[in-house]
């Protein structure tokens, strides 16, 4: 198992991820501060 | 959720596995404005068409977005159609989390997909019996209220 989440970071790359894999994506707003 | 909730094991599992993990900062353009994302955390489930159907604001921890994404997977079946699909993953959240915050709308939800499904309203009845028994003072069991007469 991986020992951290392999976040994806653009939209075209998840979807076309989603696509392939069949899954639903996780989309994290997050503030960095 | 970077320091507490992300690094727990079992999220990493479940999500690497579950899920395609996207993460952008919250004022990233056009996203931001796209998604409505007024404050964060903030994190929304999207289809394969990157259609939103379901989201949560605030912090959880570990052991409540394991089961919040349970339900978040279970209301994009919902959305669909796919009823058996919803039910699946709202056992499991139930099974696994069944003191969780998210517990008292899997079960509401539950009932109606198990409705949807035969279109038998008894399921209906049994989710706010369930929901006054386990979860009196919820706003599900509120919600459920009017199918105790049926």
């Amino acid at each position: 198992m991986e020992n951290k989440i392999k976040w994806e970071t653009t939209m075209d790359t998840a979807v076309a991820l989603a696509r392939s894999e069949k899954k639903f994506i996780l989309l994290d707003f997050f503030n960095p501060d | 959720m970077d320091a507490v909730t992300y690094p727990d094991t079992k999220v990493i599992n479940f999500i690497n596995q579950h899920m395609i993990p996207l993460q952008v900062q919250y004022d990233t353009r056009p996203m931001a404005e796209n998604f409505n994302i007024k404050w964060t955390p903030t994190i929304v489930m999207l289809d394969i068409n990157g259609k939103e159907h379901y989201r949560t604001v605030g912090f959880l921890s570990p052991e409540e977005l394991i089961p919040s994404l349970f339900l978040g997977i279970s209301k994009s079946y919902f959305d669909t159609d796919k009823f058996d699909n919803a039910l699946v993953y709202l056992d499991n959240l139930l099974t696994e989390y069944p003191k969780s915050d998210f517990a008292p709308e899997a079960i509401y939800l539950q009932g109606v997909c198990r409705y949807k499904n035969t279109h038998d309203p008894k399921p209906l009845k049994e989710a706010y019996e369930q929901l006054k028994a386990k979860h009196p003072s919820n706003e599900w069991t509120k919600r459920a209220y009017p199918y105790r007469l049926i």
